[in-house]
């Protein structure tokens, strides 16, 4: 009975805050939604006119922009996110060993994580520029390439030089997260493995691999949902080109909204972009309750 | 009971509300000061807003009762900036912004109409004293002007004196000979390309291929405002396209990353010296005297070209409007026939030298212009010949989005990194611009 009483009195004190975040996040999509089934743009008197699911399904047909830039997002996701684990993954190996100075490349190691977006997409420009930038000026001097790289202007190249700007940035979360999932290995079974003849590669994928596996998956769903709808890198470098390239769909949604001025179809194709998120955090959410309970079970 | 000279905490509750009611409700204070608010998107640099501030304040001296608020808006943010406003019934009183915002907001039923300031200016000759009829035609829509023309951002060509000169070749004047010089002055070997442009996705791409595609006698919209981009103008679009993109792809005489560039692109690499010829915007004669003054008496602004059909170019007369619910529209449309006056802005214009213009053939003589080698060449050479992109048609709410949407830069970049012919980049360009007019 008192156990009751108290529990419904921790109810009452979250309740304010409970309906406080789901007016704030259920406010903007329950609008969104109702746009998108309306033809607001800047060029109607009547902006409030009910088209029902037009925008999804020119969303949506074959020659639609949405297939064409949700490919382009896998491509950009599942690149940044590999890359940021792999590198993250690799450094975090590298500094859980017993070094010099360890604390201080850890701390270094964190820079590009606290640089604001936009500050390092204009560093990256700069860097990737073909006539003054500071990689063609290297490739050129020692005469690894004859002709500048053509980082931002060329479609495929494009792509692969946002991807790696986006590892750059991201890295250092999987690192850090990664750090500490290492540190939860016990040393004794690597003691046990190397006394059986285990080579390092098989520790690694026999040791300290399922260790690390629902950590790596977690921050892996987390830094996928990141870059899903991350905005500022791509926007910044390339805005979306050389020839829609780049055209992930955060920038597409930007575009059809602030400068197309199709603020109807710009919330259609935001609320599909909110739908592949939610695929996303289902896989997250299932794999937190799977770590959780096997955190428990232990 | 309670003291009746000391407040308690509900009359000092009640007493700060009403306050913040007082400071919110209305925009005339108790001294019967009506205050304004003037959004400005391209007036925004920390350098053109110390010279926009005495000139408001000017403003207020010569009209007692009448405050500005100045608050510079983000070209980024200009529309989230205003749709925001629009929705929550809070536009400022007057703006400055972009070409084709006017007639959007005029669509949205927002706008107040502006005939009555070109009826004065047409009475007091002000209006004859612009420069092309098109700086205030195409705001003109549904038998309205819905704002007027307060400065102008046009497009030119630049060239090397020098490079020229060693060359043996006369500044260019026309197709033919523009693409020879481009080819001859191309000197990879010294790190000098022939013509440098923006190619990527961007604003200022599409305006460099207006000015050829007017040349080329092709357009956007006919005379009528109907979409004629990849119809009736197709053949003439798509022979400016081809002259363009071919220094590109064909006599290769650009940087290889042009596909990237936008406008300071263009300018880094004109202002370094490394091209004979450089596409872009006026800004460019600010950042070569700031950035690289030797080279300033080696550079000319070229007369704009004579295309296949016509002797045209890109320049944009940016407007003004006033917001058809401001509580005081007598006094909106005071201030903006007292801005936009020929002598009216040159503190401006003298701020960042290039970057803004004036509207009025008058100021071709001012001592400022002439003695400026520079300005000079683009008073003369390329103003009297700018218009803008509904050319020949007078301006659709449509444009906005078509221009906001980089419609007609599209092809230009899908033709430079070989996506798509010349054709089929304009015939789907066409398509495009197509939706807008149908939804």
């Amino acid at each position: 009975m008192l156990h009751a009483q108290r529990a419904r009195f921790a109810y009452y004190l979250i309740l304010p805050a409970l309906l406080l975040i789901t007016c704030l996040n259920l406010v903007p999509i329950v609008e969104a939604i109702v746009v998108s089934l309306q033809s607001q743009n800047m060029i109607r008197p009547d902006p409030e006119a009910f088209v029902g699911v037009q925008h999804y399904i020119q969303a949506l047909a074959p020659d639609g922009d949405f297939r064409s830039s949700l490919a382009l997002t896998l491509i950009w996701t599942a690149g940044s996110v590999a890359g940021g684990y792999l590198l993250g993954l690799g450094l975090a190996l590298l500094l859980n060993l017993a070094m010099r100075a360890r604390g201080v490349f850890r701390a270094l190691l964190l820079i590009p994580w606290v640089i604001p977006d936009v500050a390092v997409a204009m560093v990256w420009k700069w860097l990737y520029a073909d006539q003054f930038g500071v990689f063609n000026f290297l490739l050129l001097k020692f005469g690894l390439v004859s002709r500048p790289v053509q980082w931002l202007a060329d479609p495929w190249m494009a792509m692969a030089s946002v991807i790696f700007v986006q590892i750059w940035k991201l890295y250092p979360v999987m690192f850090i997260v990664l750090l500490a999932a290492l540190q939860n290995v016990a040393k004794e079974l690597h003691e046990a493995a190397m006394i059986d003849g285990a080579n390092a590669w098989q520790r690694f994928v026999n040791v300290t691999f399922p260790v690390i596996r629902p950590t790596s998956l977690v921050i892996t769903l987390l830094a996928s949902i990141w870059t899903f709808q991350a905005f500022d890198i791509v926007y910044l470098l390339t805005g979306g080109g050389p020839a829609g390239a780049t055209q992930i769909l955060p920038t597409l949604i930007y575009q059809k909204a602030f400068w197309a001025s199709q603020i109807g179809y710009a919330s259609a194709l935001g609320i599909l972009l909110m739908v592949c998120l939610l695929v996303i955090s289902v896989f997250y959410l299932l794999a937190y309750r799977h770590q959780a309970s096997a955190q428990g079970a232990t | 009971m309670s003291h009746p000279l000391v407040m308690g905490r509900r009359e000092s509750l009640i007493l700060g509300i009403g306050g913040l009611f007082a400071l919110s409700a209305g925009k005339a204070n108790a001294q019967g000061e009506i205050n304004l608010t003037f959004w400005s998107v391209r007036l925004n640099t920390p350098e053109l807003q110390a010279a926009l501030k005495p000139i408001l304040r000017q403003f207020e001296a010569e009209h007692p009762g009448i405050k500005i608020t100045n608050e510079p808006v983000s070209g980024n943010l200009v529309y989230p900036k205003f749709m925001a406003a629009v929705q929550g019934q809070k536009m400022p009183d007057i703006a400055e912004a972009f070409s084709y915002h006017p007639l959007q907001f005029a669509a949205l039923g927002q706008m107040e109409p502006m005939d009555d300031i070109i009826e004065e200016w047409k009475a007091n000759g002000l209006l004859a004293d612009i420069f092309n009829e098109f700086a205030y035609k195409k705001f003109y829509w549904k038998g309205h002007y819905w704002g007027v023309p307060y400065n102008l951002d046009p497009r030119a060509i630049y060239y090397r004196k020098d490079l020229l000169a060693a060359k043996g070749i006369a500044p260019p004047n026309n197709w033919d000979d523009f693409q020879k010089a481009v080819i001859a002055t191309h000197d990879p070997k010294n790190g000098v390309y022939g013509v440098v442009f923006p190619a990527g996705n961007f604003f200022t791409t599409q305006h460099i291929y207006m000015g050829f595609m007017f040349q080329a006698g092709g357009s956007i919209l006919d005379k009528d405002n109907n979409l004629v981009f990849g119809t009736k103008a197709k053949d003439a679009n798509v022979r400016a396209l081809v002259y363009l993109t071919d220094f590109v792809t064909k006599h290769k005489v650009t940087p290889e990353g042009i596909a990237s560039y936008d406008a300071p692109d263009v300018e880094t690499v004109f202002v370094q010296g490394r091209a004979a010829f450089g596409m872009g915007r006026a800004a460019l004669i600010g950042q070569l005297m700031s950035q690289n003054p030797d080279m300033v008496d080696n550079v000319g602004v070229l007369e704009t070209l004579q295309g296949p059909e016509a002797k045209l170019t890109a320049g944009f007369y940016n407007p003004m409007f006033v917001w058809k619910y401001s509580p005081h529209v007598d006094a909106a449309k005071t201030f903006v026939r007292w801005f936009v006056n020929p002598t009216r802005m040159d503190p401006i214009y003298r701020a960042v030298p290039g970057q803004h213009w004036p509207i009025f053939k008058s100021a071709v003589n001012s001592p400022r212009v002439q003695q400026n080698r520079l300005l000079r060449e683009m008073l003369q050479n390329v103003v009297p010949y700018t218009t803008d992109f509904a050319y020949p048609g007078t301006g659709i709410p449509q444009m906005g989005a078509i221009d906001g949407e980089k419609m007609f830069a599209a092809p230009v970049n899908e033709v430079v990194v070989g996506k798509k012919t010349p054709e089929q980049a304009v015939l789907d360009a066409q398509a495009s611009m197509a939706k807008l007019f149908q939804s």
